[in-house]
């Protein structure tokens, strides 16, 4: 192994490890330490042993490993933007929701604390 | 045909008659203080009950509103204009308000202009009323006038409206019609959506010549052209993630 290979997996193994930790005391769900968990490993098996990137590659019809490896990345930060894009909107229109309900709680609030 | 434009925007009307028919004018204010009090003045003066909301404002914005006669409601952390406007339409709507004229902090508007939106609606010929610069001659800044135009070929493609100006704050409601529009987008998108949903909900509406004033402040505080592809992107995903 490489000494990138070798500090790039131990760097996965730690944050593998939070992510179980993370589940055990319950701050994420046990399906999304699975996901992340699959993440993380997918990443080590990638950098450890391309040979089953390319593996994977030719089977999909995908020259080389690497290039299979950039797809799902552009892939995945596309799947992430819009997912988080969905989840800003639906925060933002809480926020407005409770604004505007504190607002209407209060009509002339301000005017009346100053004066 | 539920649309019908241009229409006459006479003020036939008289404002002290109009006033008595249970007219709210909701003004939507970002710190706005140096144009506020003239702005609920102007209003208060036809005797027409004025609702400000401070939308978050750092500065006296709210308080001035509220010396000058207004109900103000108060954001406490800044929404945008769409957000304030539905928060101001909520509460006429809850005191009873029959029609309800949304208008400008800015200075940009006329309040003699408020009787000409109310006609049509008084007259009831139409559910909405929406002011139009367009179509009185106005001195419409020209890099100003090509993003409104471009705004109106964009909503006439998106929403199949035709109407001769889009982003103009000054419009007017029956009851029915506020009700039946939900401002969902937050910012300055909130217009073409307004649009949008008159399209759409069949609501009968005119639009009236309205006139403009451009100020060096009122072109500070107004979205800058380039925020017009912010109103685009902010339309488009409302549209396709609600």
């Amino acid at each position: 192994m490489t000494p990138f290979q070798i500090v790039a997996i131990s760097a996965l193994a730690i944050v593998a490890a939070f992510t179980i930790r993370a589940v055990a005391r319950k701050r994420i769900t046990p399906a999304a330490g699975a996901f992340w968990l699959f993440v993380w490993i997918s990443g080590a098996i990638a950098i450890g042993w391309p040979a089953v990137t390319v593996a994977v590659a030719r089977a999909l019809g995908i020259a080389r490993g690497a290039d299979l490896v950039s797809y799902l990345s552009i892939l995945a930060m596309l799947v992430g933007f819009f997912l988080l894009n969905v989840r800003v909107r639906r925060i933002e229109a809480q926020i407005t929701q409770i604004v505007r309900e504190l607002a209407l709680r209060n009509p002339d609030d301000r005017a009346g604390a100053d004066g | 045909m539920t649309a019908a434009r241009p229409a006459a925007g006479s003020a036939a009307t008289s404002l002290p008659a109009i006033a008595s028919k249970g007219v709210s004018v909701v003004v939507a204010a970002f710190r706005e203080e140096q144009t506020i009090a003239e702005t609920v003045r102007s209003l208060r003066r036809l005797g027409l009950d004025v609702i400000v909301v401070d939308d978050g404002s750092e500065d006296e914005t709210g308080r001035i509103a509220r010396q000058e006669g207004a109900t103000v409601l108060t954001h406490i952390v800044n929404r945008g204009q769409g957000a304030a406007l539905q928060t101001g339409v909520r509460f006429a709507l809850a005191r009873g308000a029959a029609y309800i004229v949304t208008f400008d902090a800015d200075g940009q508007h006329q309040s003699e202009d408020v009787a000409g939106i109310l006609a049509p609606l008084l007259r009831g010929e139409s559910d909405v009323t929406l002011g139009s610069r367009f179509l009185r001659p106005n001195e419409v800044p020209w890099f100003r006038r090509v993003v409104l135009k471009t705004g109106i070929v964009f909503t006439r493609l998106a929403s199949g409206i035709r109407v001769t100006d889009t982003h103009n704050g000054l419009r007017g409601f029956t009851r029915r019609a506020a009700a039946t529009i939900d401002i969902r987008l937050d910012r300055m998108a909130h217009a073409s959506e307004i649009l949008d949903q008159i399209a759409r909900s069949g609501l009968r509406w005119v639009e009236v010549p309205v006139e403009i004033s451009y100020t060096d402040y009122s072109r500070s505080k107004g979205q800058s052209s380039l925020g017009g592809l912010r109103v685009v992107w902010d339309f488009l995903m409302g549209r396709w993630l609600r």
